[in-house]
């Protein structure tokens, strides 16, 4: 064989071996966050066919390097499975200002028929700076009026939303009406007054529910939004009820109990723990409302929002972190810095991650297939240089979704590459 | 305090009898005898007290007042024996009889009269012309004891003039006491639906700019402008200002102290929060005595709802009068501000049982505002000659007494029926049905129970006019009857409508146990902390000798940061740094009371400098009203009760910026502040700093992002604002050179330049005296003002935001110019579309003095984390990150010489974290500012429980309270947050 011959053979040999990366992988000796409270200082991890393999620590097996496609030497870096941001606006929404691109609130007030899904965007230039931080996973949901309508579970990832589903129509949202408000003109602190609608919108969320319960037992006629409702019968939909006040989160779980919702998980919840008897007694989980935000009042301790996560953690009650707010789509990369905050003020840091992985999984119905590093889930994970819950160490360098690598560039990467070049 | 020019006025005039200009219909009623009030306690003034006195009056006067006066035949004479005869009250804040109209309904902007070219601005206006007798609403003063009032117009900033009025049912022109007697003045509006002003701030440069022009105008006069001419007319008037808040005293103490004005000042009625401050003003005082209403807390959930700042509220509030008088404070009390105005005496009597002296509310509702409008000649007191304006009550009226009378300008008007006889005790039922039945009478004299057990165990309802007495039940007995001696006679219906005659004749009195007057005062003020809510201080902090041992400082000088070393502070500034300090070294001979902190395993670094803030500001942060605001001055509505205050120095926040709003491409001017938690808005101040003003550019300015039409409404509007503004200001700098050039005798014959605020400032600018911070996000705008401002020869000191400056930052440091970006934000607006994270990194790493700001009260607490950023995003070394939040924004507020970094001689203005600042993990656990400490996390916890503890003593006081009209609404006020888009409605 001539020495031509033989550059065309390795040729083919790689090509081919770049063919079948994707069938088996191997990380060896990364820091693995398991996303399910365990921790893996020096571990060993394999990919086969988009799912995790192997899962143990390097010192207690031995592995044939060769029996794998792709080897990732990997030591001191960290591992983490997928972050989740629910409750988010990212992917239906582009620019704050510009209303052309808010695909988030639909006119009126009871949409549990509507669906986020078919609005998602994945090529949403925001989306490929928040996977960029390790959160792959969005839980794209509609916010306003009553009933805001469907969220879904998607993939921040794909050439269509088709392609992007993680798990379509999760559940319905409803924005539980607030005891309390604000008035005041705008410029000048107003007053906290009582809602004097509390009463009237309880009472058609009642109307809506007994229909819409009668409705899921026997119909005769194809009606859009009770049709869309069935599930939170049948427990193949979760209704999230976004609720705040500690009276507002009562009166919520005895509505969803007298109609046999099947699950519900509050939303925001500020005053969890002063309900979290409550909470506990129907095993109600919770997406929390964003760690970085204000005490609720000039009262409450300065540090409430970020101590809140550890005392639901101590309580044993299932929670997540979310990023609802100001500038939630784009701030959605900062998702992992508030589980950060939540260790600083004195949760595990295991459990801090899981607090964005596992648990969030859990709570929107797609822990079977991801949310942590455990044999069998889907390899959707990602490599950090350092600390991912540390803004100064959070570094992504490989982004894995069911086990296919992903590019780690972004819009703002680009403008960095071209500027910080000399002109 | 300059001494108010008494009125003189001919005394003839006003107390003879009213000269009758207007025609009367029918026969003139001539005849007016003397009144002869006999037997009384009358207190002649606040204190001189008459026993068994005489007061005679005749028409509208007082003819004499003794003790033993002979009373003039024909008199008509009332005996008042045991009755109190007290001067009438005056109130000298009143809308009394002028009609609520609004000043003017023009829309269009440009005012084309001859007056103030500024609705809000209406000097001319005089009470008079639009006073009209009202004799309900004179009702509603009289029944609690005033007698005269002066009115005013309560519209505007400048609002005219008020007049001295009585309360009588006489005609409008015979009510008036003085026409013009004081000017009135406020920091609202009111109903001009002009732009200008939108904030507290553009209120206060108005009225800095209207007193300048009427000056000017005085001096210089050409055309006629009927405000100008009115207020300099008056200029010698009492000045009343409507403060309405206590932050508003200090601001009105700073014109008073810029223009030597004189004002009295009508408060608010919570000067107890800001005692020391307001005492200093030497203001008089007109105050309310509104008292918050009583919260209803039987809902737990609710109550909790209920701000701890408000709670304290309610109860020191009833304190206030006392706490002003303890502090000798002069003030008058006005029964303004009152939802219900009968609530006055009751709220006056919970004031006295606080602590205020009967002696001082008598002379606050009499003698003092009569002599701060200089008519103690007239009313005030009753002496001979002067207004026979006087009250009669049965009692003390600060203890139990009732009002029977109120006289203004002579004519009675009766409050409450005197009841002469005393009708209670034991009585004795005879009618064709009933025989002998006990009756009970009991109750008060005015309000007497009856009981007759026989007819019906669960009583009577009475109702006692004179003498004349219904006592009734339900159906069986419902009389009418008149009171005799010693019996009591009518008649009464049965429940078959028959009519029974019936007698109940007097057997004895009722043995009852007297209700004797008890006056328990309370001694123990609630404690009152700085600022009064959650978290406020009890004591200034002290100034503290330290030692920190073995800590790992971020030095942001030569050093770097260097592990294992000392800092030690000493009168506010940092004394030493380095490794293993020796205090003899370090404090010489004065080493008493050093404290030494062994800060193994923290990190020491300076204090965070937010370039960028919108906390601890009053009443709008957007002058938005027009394109150019120069004038205006965020150093005029600092708020320093605002908790964000607290907030960020938990965050390692000492210092920050507070900037004027992006809504104008020339807004107003910044306030410097060090973050003195439990300091006034005067002591949060940073001395001797230079003055920054904000600019802005984009969408803000052009209004894309709501409705707008003011000029500009594009990016290229925006540009010739600029070079309008400063050519006017070229112009203006060379007028005024051109006079002060002139010879001084050329001077005194040439008028001089008017002196413009928005102009003194851009000419500050021009001379490189006052430096910008400039809203920015495109890289096309920063250039564009960048070539302004070389081309009209200034420079802009720093561009904030400015999240394309990445695109120019070669630019950038040609012109000098710094940058002051958010770490990360992006996508809010079309035009942050190319901002990027690395912003940061990219301008540090063009030598651009780079600063991460917050702009957000709640990233302002967490900026340490925010300069983690330039870390993450593009690679900066820790130490340059740090800088971004420290060094840095000093260095662009130009205090570098004494802040941002740890070297002997800055500030003491330092933060113990626990962990390397930049991490996630790190918790502020210490904040000096000026060696002081203003936070610390070891007394976090307490201060929490004292809180708490101070919430619930409230609490079961207030479930305790018997008052009826609790208040089931809460009034915990809305968190407002101040981002630069801001804009005010108001």
């Amino acid at each position: 064989m001539n020495k031509k011959n033989i550059t065309t053979l390795l040729l083919l040999i790689t090509i081919n071996l770049n063919l079948v990366a994707q069938n088996s992988s191997l990380f060896i000796g990364g820091i693995a966050h398991l996303g399910n409270g365990e921790k893996i200082s020096n571990s060993v991890i394999s990919v086969v066919d988009g799912k995790f393999d192997i899962v143990a620590d390097l010192s207690k097996i031995r592995i044939d390097p060769e029996a794998f496609d792709t080897i990732y030497k990997i030591y001191g870096k960290h591992i983490y499975p997928s972050f989740i941001v629910p409750n988010t606006t990212l992917g239906i929404t582009e620019i704050g200002q510009v209303k052309a691109t808010h695909d988030f609130d639909e006119t009126g007030k009871i949409n549990p028929n509507i669906r986020s899904i078919i609005a998602y965007n994945p090529q949403s230039k925001i989306v490929e700076t928040v996977i960029t931080n390790g959160v792959l996973l969005a839980q794209v949901t509609p916010n306003g009026g009553l009933i805001s309508g469907q969220s879904s579970v998607m993939y921040l990832n794909g050439w269509n939303w088709e392609d992007a589903v993680c798990r379509e129509d999760d559940g319905i949202h409803l924005q539980w009406p607030s005891s309390y408000y604000n008035t005041g003109w705008w410029a000048e602190q107003g007053d906290t007054k009582k809602n004097k609608t509390y009463k009237k919108t309880i009472k058609e969320i009642h109307r809506l529910f007994e229909k819409a319960l009668a409705y899921s037992n026997e119909s005769n006629v194809m009606d859009l939004k009770m049709e869309s409702m069935k599930g939170l019968y049948k427990g193949t939909k979760t209704l999230y009820v976004h609720a705040n006040y500690a009276s507002d989160i009562t009166d919520a779980i005895d509505v969803c109990n007298l109609y046999k919702i099947k699950k519900i998980v509050l939303v925001g919840a500020e005053d969890a723990l002063k309900v979290s008897d409550k909470i506990k007694e129907n095993n109600i989980s919770i997406i929390l409302n964003r760690i970085h935000r204000l005490p609720k009042n000039e009262d409450e301790n300065i540090y409430a929002p970020f101590s809140q996560a550890k005392k639901l953690s101590e309580l044993g009650i299932l929670y997540c972190l979310s990023y609802e707010g100001d500038m939630e789509a784009m701030g959605a990369r900062n998702l992992p810095f508030t589980a950060g905050t939540t260790v600083a003020y004195g949760l595990d840091y295991e459990l801090a991650v899981q607090s964005i992985s596992l648990n969030a999984a859990k709570i929107l119905g797609v822990d079977n297939k991801i949310g942590s590093i455990e044999i069998n889930k889907e390899a959707t994970f990602f490599i950090s240089d350092g600390d991912a819950l540390d803004i100064r160490s959070n570094n992504v360098t490989h982004i894995f979704i069911k086990g296919n690598s992903i590019s780690t560039d972004n819009h703002q990467k680009r403008l960095f590459n071209k500027y910080r070049k000399n002109k | 305090m300059r001494i108010y020019i008494t009125i003189i006025f001919l005394l003839i005039t006003i107390l003879t009898n009213a000269q009758k200009t207007f025609p009367i219909d029918g026969v003139e009623e001539t005849f007016k005898p003397v009144y002869a009030l006999t037997n009384a306690t009358i207190f002649t003034s606040h204190n001189t007290v008459i026993k068994n006195g005489v007061l005679l009056i005749y028409d509208n006067i007082i003819i004499d007042v003794d003790s033993n006066l002979e009373i003039p035949q024909g008199a008509v004479i009332y005996d008042l024996k045991g009755d109190y005869i007290y001067p009438g009250f005056i109130d000298l804040f009143s809308d009394y009889g002028i009609a609520k109209s609004e000043i003017k309904k023009n829309t269009s902007p440009e005012n084309k009269d001859a007056y103030h070219w500024n609705y809000a601005i209406h000097p001319e206006f005089t009470a008079a012309k639009e006073f009209e007798s009202n004799s309900e609403n004179a009702k509603n003063y009289l029944n609690i004891g005033f007698t005269s009032v002066l009115t005013h117009h309560q519209d505007g900033i400048f609002r005219g003039t008020g007049s001295l009025v009585n309360l009588t049912n006489k005609l409008g022109n015979e009510n008036i006491i003085l026409n013009q007697v004081a000017t009135f003045y406020s920091f609202n509006k009111g109903s001009s639906n002009q732009r200008y002003p939108t904030s507290r701030m553009g209120s206060i440069a108005l009225i800095r700019q209207t007193l300048l022009d009427a000056e000017w105008y005085n001096n210089n006069n050409r055309k006629t402008n009927v405000a100008f001419d009115a207020f300099n007319k008056n200029k010698s008037l009492p000045k009343i200002f409507d403060v309405k808040t206590v932050l508003n005293y200090s601001r009105l103490y700073n014109i008073s102290d810029e223009f030597e004005i004189d004002f009295i000042a009508k408060g608010s009625g919570e000067e107890f929060l800001s005692i020391n401050e307001i005492k200093e003003t030497k203001f008089p005082l007109i105050v309310p005595i509104n008292f918050p209403k009583t919260y209803d807390v039987t809902n737990p959930d609710d109550a909790q709802e209920i701000s701890l700042s408000n709670l304290k509220k309610w109860e020191t509030a009833p304190y206030n009068l006392k706490i002003l008088n303890d502090n000798n404070i002069n003030f008058c009390i006005t029964a303004s501000d009152l939802s219900e105005k009968k609530d006055f005496i009751k709220n006056i009597r919970l004031a006295v049982k606080k602590g205020l002296p009967q002696e001082i509310a008598l002379k606050s509702l009499t003698t003092n505002p009569a002599k701060l409008i200089g008519v103690e000649n007239i009313i005030g007191s009753l002496e001979k000659n002067k207004l026979a304006n006087f009250i009669v009550c049965s009692s003390n009226i600060f203890e139990d007494g009732i009002i029977y009378e109120s006289w203004s300008s002579g004519e009675r008007h009766i409050v409450n029926e005197k009841i002469k006889k005393d009708i209670r005790g034991y009585y004795t039922l005879n009618s064709d049905e009933y025989k002998d039945y006990l009756v009970q009478i009991t109750g008060s004299k005015s309000k007497p129970k009856v009981k007759i057990n026989q007819i019906d165990s669960s009583g009577f309802i009475t109702k006692i006019d004179q003498n004349k007495i219904i006592i009734s039940n339900t159906n069986k007995f419902r009389s009418s009857s008149k009171i005799y001696e010693n019996s009591i006679i009518g008649k009464y219906q049965d429940e078959n409508g028959d009519y029974h005659n019936f007698v109940m004749n007097f057997d004895s009195n009722f043995v009852n146990k007297k209700e004797k007057f008890s006056q328990n005062i309370d001694t123990i003020t609630p404690s009152i902390w700085s600022p009064n809510k959650s978290y406020g201080l009890i004591e200034k902090p002290i100034e503290e000798k330290i030692v920190f041992r073995n800590a790992t400082i971020w030095t942001n000088s030569t050093l770097g940061i260097i592990e294992n070393s000392d800092v030690a502070i000493y009168k506010g500034k940092i004394l030493a740094v380095g490794k293993s300090l020796r205090i003899k070294d370090v404090f010489k001979s004065d080493t008493t009371g050093i404290k030494i902190i062994d800060a193994k395993e923290k990190h020491i670094a300076s204090g965070i400098i937010d370039e960028h803030s919108h906390i601890a500001i009053s009443a709008g942060v957007n002058e938005s009203s027009q394109a150019v605001t120069a004038e205006v001055s965020i150093a005029d509505v600092i708020n320093p009760f605002d908790h964000n205050i607290y907030r960020q120095l938990a965050g390692g926040v000492t210092s920050s910026q507070l900037l004027h709003g992006s809504a104008n491409p020339i807004g107003g001017q910044s306030a410097l502040i060090k973050l003195r938690w439990g300091a006034t808005a005067e002591e949060m101040k940073i001395k001797d700093s230079d003055g920054f003003i904000k600019f802005a550019l984009g969408e803000n300015v052009k209004q894309s992002n709501w409705r707008g039409t003011r000029f500009p409404q594009t990016r290229m509007g925006v540009e010739q604002v600029f070079y309008d503004a400063f050519y006017r200001a070229k112009n203006y700098k060379k007028e005024w050179n051109k006079f002060n050039n002139l010879s001084s005798r050329k001077k005194r014959v040439t008028t001089p330049p008017r002196e413009d605020l928005e102009l003194n400032i851009l000419s500050e600018i021009l001379d490189n005296k006052r430096f910008i911070t400039c809203h920015s996000y495109v890289e096309s705008e920063i250039n564009m003002l960048m070539h302004v401002a070389d081309s009209m020869g200034f420079q802009v000191n720093t561009f904030t935001h400015i999240l394309e400056g990445y695109k120019v930052a070669d630019k950038l440091y040609e012109h000098g110019a710094g940058g002051s970006t958010f770490s990360d934000w992006w996508a809010y607006k079309f035009e942050v579309n190319d901002a990027i994270p690395y912003n940061a990194t990219l301008l540090n790493n063009a030598k651009v003095v780079t600063a991460i700001n917050s702009d957000d009260a709640e990233m302002g607490r967490r900026l340490n984390q925010e300069a983690a950023k330039a870390v993450k995003y593009g690679g900066s070394s820790e130490e340059d990150a740090w800088k971004m939040v420290t060094l840095n924004p000093a260095k662009l507020l130009h205090l570098d010489d004494r802040m941002g970094s740890i070297e002997v001689g800055k500030d003491a203005d330092i933060v113990v974290w626990s962990d390397n600042p930049l991490s996630i993990y790190a918790k502020a656990e210490k904040t000096f500012i000026d060696g002081r400490c203003y936070f610390d996390i070891d007394s976090k916890n307490e201060i929490e429980l004292r809180d708490k503890r101070e919430r619930n003593r409230i609490v079961s006081k207030l479930s305790k309270s018997k008052d009826k009209n609790k208040i089931k609404v809460k009034r915990k006020e809305k968190e407002k947050h101040y981002h630069c888009d801001t804009l005010d409605h108001e």
